[in-house]
């Protein structure tokens, strides 16, 4: 029987390790978590080879014991001992790659260095001579572009050989003392474990290694003796341990590379410099994050996301579309020709009535909607109007926008409204059909309306179908497109490295407010979704500033909340562009206002912590990358409103169809639903949101909804203020802009949704300091949204003097919060 | 009986079709909460960042 191979890839992050595994395993691959911990664990069978087994260890940078990863990864190559370690290299940086490789080529097990991205490297016309490193590592460098799936499989076939041969690598020698004291180490402590194990060790315990002393259990004495070693080591070499070895090995690299690795352009600044010099710029890095943000929601919701959610909210989900546009362009010219026909006549009679004529007759005569219509009565009726008029008569009326509700003051003259009812005779006062231009395609409501018609399917169930699934899931979907948008945008800056930079600037400014840059990461994982946002907060090592990041990264928007704010940009602002930008503002400025205030308290006080990340050089992505990423969140967004949001808007629908009246529990017609059970409860807790504006049993019910997923909030309002009608005007008739925005600013900041507070309460690991993250989230929410209603009150004229005393009260104490001085710095300065 | 099963047979597919849907997603969410994904679906595995997240408590454990 064949002999099983373990093949562990090790290597930097971003070094193209994944890549290279999933194209050595293809998709024989099995994922799981390395024992105890929450680090994922792949493991696959090499193709073509079921004997020869791949582990992808998580990235490290080295084997010190500072990260879980690197933790998990020396665990797994110490105990586990693979037959082979295929040390994946970065060429394009060579030089901290080699770190890790010097360190793995002491644990005695066999290495073979595959240099990756070695397309690159030629491109920008670099030499590596890789039989020249070869010698001087003592083992086995092949040339690889996991990218491009070149050299990878000769590169396993070197890996099998080796580990055959189990030839064991040349080792890296340090200077004289430090080879003394290692020497004396391994003679005292480690001779007992097996030859090839014994130097690592020794390294490891001349660098002081926690870990490594005590799985080794050394007794006192022997590690007092030692000590002195290291301490006289310490004396001689003038630094201390750690940094003696860290030192040597970069001068071990610098000399192995001389004269086997060639930079083309060494000294100069590469493309990613430069343009890093403009986009981290100490003045202009803000400015321009803030025009990238602006840019991002601005496209993603204004233009090309709204163009498309149009479609989908109108089309798809509304009456219908024109198949490729067919017939559009001439039924939307016969459709505003009619309309416009109309506001002509209604305001010419406006215009007459409000000089005190009586035109109610010719009124109820051209009303389309009486069932006694009659046209030629209706073309005699206007043109008898019409010959009434003075020649030069002009008429000024009033216009009200259907979706904005906005007044405008129009004037037509006599030839305006001869025109007009010449018009409406040739439509035959019959308003266009879209049906009757191009190709045109039922949208959904309209299908299945259709359907349960011609099943005889209970009014009912009709109902339940058509405007609570329909109309709520409706909503929620129509706002894909937009979502997608997003999605893609965020994918290509993370991928093509601009998100690192973001995270670079942020820093330089969050440092002046106690806070670390990497409280970033996990606001840049939240713009997609909160839960795993939060869950990123594992990556800060301060306790505090790690609490504090869980209680503040729901506040930037997610994808789930992007529908509410494109609704409300929509109905209540027109369709204003500031909105979905200002949204992420708001999240950003929280986040920044809440540090501020926090830190200053003695439960988040604390040591600003150095921030080091690597900016990965900028790079183009992958069309294939981009398009998986956004697919796979986008995919997540649609699979919720097929079940927490079909299931939300099943009940209600129920709860807002059905409620006590007169003649006892029953379904409500649509002019009842003020008496529905959801009427009922939103009214009981709707006073809670009277100061914000939003005091309707609407109002507080989507925001109660919200809190199972955020998409709810525009299912929600779909299905109540549905009921009329079109939501949309529902919605613009019922908020006015200042309790609009205070709406927004609410439900972006409140308490997150349930699968959001369940991630805060498992980081938080602690009932009390969930109780406070949600706390002081709803209470911030609620302290910005009034001061935003009230303040916004002062410019419509209808100002509560309460509210506006409350609000200014409001903002004083949060401007309090703001520059009062740190906690302890008083007691320090008596 | 049957009278009635045939004038009501369109509502009675379609609400059956309806129930076993939501039935359906109820199964899915329960199963879901029990492998320990959340309601929105996003799994740390499907995270860019999974790999820098860590916690040295659950370290000192393995």
């Amino acid at each position: 029987m064949e002999d099983k191979i373990s093949i562990a890839l090790a290597g930097n992050p971003n070094s193209g390790k994944t890549t290279l595994f999933n194209a050595l395993t293809g998709s024989n691959q099995y994922v799981g978590n390395w024992p105890g911990v929450t680090v994922e664990k792949k493991e696959g069978a090499l193709k073509n080879e079921e004997s020869v087994t791949v582990t992808d260890l998580p990235g490290i940078y080295s084997l010190s014991p500072y990260t879980l990863e690197e933790v998990v990864a020396r665990n797994y190559l110490i105990d586990e001992r693979p037959s082979v370690i295929l040390n994946i290299v970065d060429g394009t940086n060579i030089e901290r790659n080699l770190y890790l490789t010097t360190q793995l080529i002491e644990i005695g097990i066999p290495v073979v260095v595959a240099i990756n991205m070695m397309d690159i490297v030629r491109k920008n016309g670099d030499t590596i001579d890789v039989n020249g490193l070869s010698k001087r590592l003592g083992c086995k460098v092949v040339e690889i572009s996991a990218l491009k799936e070149d050299g990878i499989i000769e590169a396993a076939k070197v890996a099998i050989e080796v580990a055959k041969s189990a030839k064991k690598t040349v080792k890296h020698i340090f200077s004289g003392a430090v080879e003394h004291a290692i020497a004396h180490i391994e003679e005292i402590t480690v001779h007992n474990l097996p030859e090839d194990m014994q130097r690592w060790y020794a390294i490891k315990i001349f660098e002081r290694d926690e870990k490594v002393l005590a799985q080794l259990g050394i007794g006192e004495e022997t590690l007092s003796h030692i000590e002195h070693d290291i301490v006289a080591c310490e004396k001689e070499m003038d630094d201390d341990a750690e940094s003696i070895i860290t030192n040597e090995r970069y001068e071990y690299i610098a000399s192995i590379l001389k004269g086997v690795y060639v930079k083309k352009n060494e000294g100069k600044l590469t493309l990613s410099d430069k343009i890093d010099q403009v986009v981290t710029n100490r003045i202009l890095a803000l400015p321009i994050f803030a025009i990238v943000m602006f840019l991002v929601y601005f496209i993603s919701v204004t233009t090309v996301g709204t163009w498309a959610t149009d479609w989908a909210n109108d089309g798809l989900f509304g009456d219908g579309f024109h198949l490729l546009w067919i017939g559009d362009g001439e039924y939307n010219e016969n459709a505003e020709n009619y309309a416009n026909s109309n506001t002509v006549i209604n305001g010419f009679i406006e215009w007459s009535e409000s000089g005190g004529e009586n035109l109610d007759l010719l009124k109820d005569t051209i009303n389309t909607e009486n069932d006694y219509f009659d046209a030629e009565n209706a073309k005699t009726a206007l043109q008898t109007y019409l010959f009434s008029l003075p020649i030069n008569a002009v008429a000024s009326y009033t216009v009200v926008d259907e979706e904005t509700l906005q007044e405008s003051v129009e004037t037509a003259t006599l030839e305006d409204l001869k025109n007009a009812i010449n018009a409406l005779i040739g439509y035959d006062f019959t308003e266009p059909d879209p049906a009757s231009y191009g190709v045109w395609v039922p949208g959904v409501p309209v299908l299945v309306g259709n359907g349960l018609e011609a099943i005889n399917c209970a009014d009912w169930l009709s109902s339940l179908i058509l405007d609570g699934i329909v109309a709520g899931v409706g909503a929620v979907l129509g706002f894909v497109p937009q979502i997608l948008v997003l999605f893609l945008i965020l994918a290509f800056l993370e991928d093509c490295g601009y998100m690192a930079r973001i995270a670079f600037v942020l820093d330089k400014i969050f440092r002046k407010f106690g806070l670390s840059g990497k409280s970033f990461i996990p606001m840049l994982i939240g713009t997609g979704c909160g839960v795993p946002g939060i869950m990123a907060s594992r990556t800060i090592e301060n306790d505090k500033d790690r609490k504090m990041a869980i209680i503040t990264t729901t506040f930037i928007p997610c994808g789930a909340k992007l529908p509410f704010i494109a609704l409300i940009a929509g109905a209540v602002f027109g369709g204003a562009w500031w909105v979905a930008p200002l949204a992420y503002f708001t999240g950003m400025a929280a986040i920044v206002v809440s540090g501020i205030i926090l830190k200053k308290t003695k439960l988040f006080e604390s040591e600003y912590t150095p921030f080091v990340m690597e900016l990965p050089a900028y790079h183009m992505p992958t069309f294939k990358n981009l398009m998986h990423t956004t697919w796979e969140r986008g995919w997540s967004f649609i699979k919720k409103a097929g079940t927490i949001i079909l299931l939300s808007t099943v009940i209600i629908w129920f709860l807002t169809y059905f409620g006590f009246t007169d003649t006892g529990f029953r379904m409500l017609a649509e002019d009842e639903v003020d008496k529905s059970l959801l009427a009922v409860v939103g009214g009981f807790i709707s006073w809670i949101f009277a100061p914000l504006g939003f005091g309707t049993w609407q109002g507080a019910v989507a925001t109660i909804t919200g809190l199972v997923a955020k998409e709810n909030i525009v299912g929600t309002l779909g299905v109540v203020y549905g009921v009329s009608g079109s939501a949309i005007q529902a919605i613009s008739s019922a908020f006015s802009p200042a309790a609009g925005l205070s709406f927004l600013i609410f439900n972006l900041l409140c308490a997150p949704c349930f699968a959001a507070m369940g991630a805060i309460k498992r980081e938080m690991n602690n009932w009390k300091w969930t109780t406070f993250a949600i706390g002081y989230q709803t209470i911030f929410a609620y302290a910005i949204a009034l001061i935003v209603y009230q303040f916004g009150l002062l410019f419509t004229g209808a100002v509560n003097v309460v509210g506006l005393i409350v609000a200014i009260i409001l903002t004083v104490v949060l401007l309090y919060f703001i520059i009062r001085p740190k906690f302890g710095k008083k007691e320090a300065k008596n | 009986m049957f009278e009635w099963i045939v004038q009501n047979l369109g509502t009675i597919i379609v609400a059956t079709v309806l129930i076993a849907v939501i039935a359906l997603i109820i199964v899915c969410r329960i199963r879901a909460k029990k492998r320990g994904e959340s309601s929105c679906g996003c799994k740390c595995s499907e995270c860019g960042s999974c790999t820098a997240c860590h916690n040295k408590n659950k370290v000192d454990k393995s």
